[in-house]
């Protein structure tokens, strides 16, 4: 049980640190361009949407006067309905006036909603 | 505590069948759903626009009363909808179908369905000379339907 002929290699003792690395202006300037692209295509991707959204609106709006006409129709139909209903069963009844009783001319829903 | 309660009843849905009263012209409604309707909606703004904003400028002036003043208006924009419908449905039939069924596969989302849209789009501009136009596109871009598909 000897040591080896020759004997251990050196042991080293000294620190040894080297710097590694690029100059961190590099690093900044990688992160600006990768960050710039991914912004590129970000917007792109942005301004695509916004011309999705726009068509999606467009739809809309055409199709708003047909919808709200349908309802209009609907919602006429029993408001008349409701007042022949109303003038019938207060027709015996003094003082009443069939319109509620707030003094403007505005079309307005009842308080409980029969479908 | 005067919490939110909706006046409505809940033991039953009441609903009202008293037709329309007999002074008021009957019009037939459009019995379209939603993905028909999406489909053709710009051909219907392209035909109807007068009607449109008649109807809608109607109801604006009459500041509350609209429903009951504007019935004419609203007869008129039924049905020049239900006749851009019907010219479609006579002219374009197989093109419009597939593009409205591939919109309901799409939960109405206009750009998986350009594919169809482009032969729906010259079939209607060809039969009938109706043209999606999308209003507001900033100038010099063309409008997204015409763009080639970014993805699928």
């Amino acid at each position: 049980d000897l040591p080896p002929l020759g004997g251990y290699e050196p042991v080293q003792y000294k620190r040894n640190l080297p710097f590694r690395g690029f100059r961190p202006s590099y690093y900044l300037i990688a992160m600006g361009i990768v960050s710039a692209y991914g912004c590129y295509v970000a917007m792109n991707g942005i301004k695509e949407r916004r011309e999705m959204a726009r068509e999606k609106i467009w739809t809309r709006i055409h199709l708003t006067p047909m919808l709200q006409a349908e309802a209009d129709r609907d919602d006429v139909r029993r408001f008349w309905a409701a007042e022949k209903r109303e003038k019938e069963l207060m027709k015996g009844v003094k003082g009443w006036e069939t319109g509620g009783v707030y003094n403007s001319d505005r079309y307005g829903f009842s308080g409980m909603a029969l479908v | 505590m005067a919490t939110n309660r909706e006046p409505i009843f809940t033991h039953a849905v009441l609903v009202d069948n008293t037709p329309m009263p007999d002074h008021i012209p009957k019009v037939q409604e459009v019995g379209a759903s939603s993905a028909p309707l999406t489909s053709t909606a710009f051909f219907i703004g392209d035909r109807c626009k007068p009607y449109n904003e008649d109807y809608m400028l109607c109801k604006h002036e009459a500041k509350g009363r609209g429903e009951l003043e504007c019935l004419k208006e609203g007869r008129r924009v039924t049905r020049c909808a239900a006749s851009v419908i019907a010219d479609i449905n006579k002219h374009c039939l197989s093109e419009f179908r597939t593009h409205w069924k591939c919109l309901q596969n799409n939960n109405l989302e206009l750009w998986h369905c350009r594919a169809e849209e482009k032969p729906f789009n010259s079939c209607v501009f060809e039969k009938l000379k109706l043209q999606k136009v999308i209003p507001d596109t900033p100038k010099g871009e063309t409008p997204i339907h015409l763009r080639p598909a970014t993805f699928k």
